[in-house]
């Protein structure tokens, strides 16, 4: 059986980003939400120079730099909070599933901000999405 | 790439505004260290090889699809390891999540 080798990436993102939640609640177990933001942002900052994308930093436009900074930002800033859920006593089957519900927030704001319009099946996934956030935090 | 570069740039305020707020004053235990720095390394680690998935010919909303469903590979791997235990209204609520994320995933 041949499988395609995107296969095999998607898996690869599937264990990686999955067992990224348990190793959240692990960290949250023995140190702060504050010691585990530090020691993340250490963990990216050892892949920087590999991705450092060389001179062609200095032609991005302001406004791609100012987006994938402030991306960067906010990301940490959630991740913040998402250790702060998991050291207060959340569990990961359920912080996880829950904080990864953040594609609702865009597709309420998209219409307004970015003036994308919501499709009936988006439609249903918003309604999807706000029965789990109920469901999952009873 | 040259995003992934910005983005971590865009952390840095965050991680070191946590650190003046604690007074350059971390905990000290070893396995916290541990499991934050494997926090980091598989963060990234799974980015790179979500443009890996994309770079290697698949469909975008496929693969956008099947990873966006990496927190139901946490669930099972709590209720395994952390021996974690959910109740049938939150099982239910991961199956409401399930369809959210692969109809958002969709675009």
């Amino acid at each position: 059986m041949h499988v395609a080798p995107w296969f095999w990436f998607a898996v690869a993102v599937l264990i990686a980003w999955g067992a990224v939640g348990i190793f959240q609640k692990l960290s949250t177990n023995y140190i702060s939400a504050e010691s585990t933001l530090v020691w993340l942002m250490a963990g990216f900052l050892l892949f920087e120079p590999f991705i450092y994308p060389g001179k062609a930093l200095f032609h991005y436009s302001r406004h791609s730099v100012v987006y994938g900074v402030l991306s960067g930002l906010l990301s940490t800033l959630g991740a913040w909070g998402l250790f702060a859920a998991m050291r207060y006593g959340g569990k990961a089957s359920i912080v996880t599933p829950f904080s990864a519900l953040y594609p609702l927030i865009v597709v309420v704001l998209s219409p307004f901000v970015l003036h994308e319009s919501v499709t009936l099946l988006q439609g249903v996934g918003v309604l999807c999405a706000l029965i789990a956030v109920y469901l999952l935090s009873t | 790439m040259g995003m992934q570069f910005l983005f971590t740039i865009g952390g840095l305020p965050v991680a070191i505004a946590v650190l003046i707020g604690k007074k350059f004053k971390l905990e000290k235990s070893p396995r916290g260290i541990l499991y934050g720095l494997a926090v980091g390394l598989l963060s990234a680690a799974g980015s790179f090889a979500f443009f890996g998935a994309y770079h290697s010919g698949g469909n975008a909303s496929v693969i956008t699809t099947v990873t966006g469903l990496y927190p139901m590979v946490t669930v099972v791997l709590a209720v395994l390891t952390l021996h974690e235990r959910l109740t049938r209204s939150q099982i239910l609520g991961l199956g409401f999540a399930a369809v959210a994320f692969i109809i958002f995933s969709l675009g």
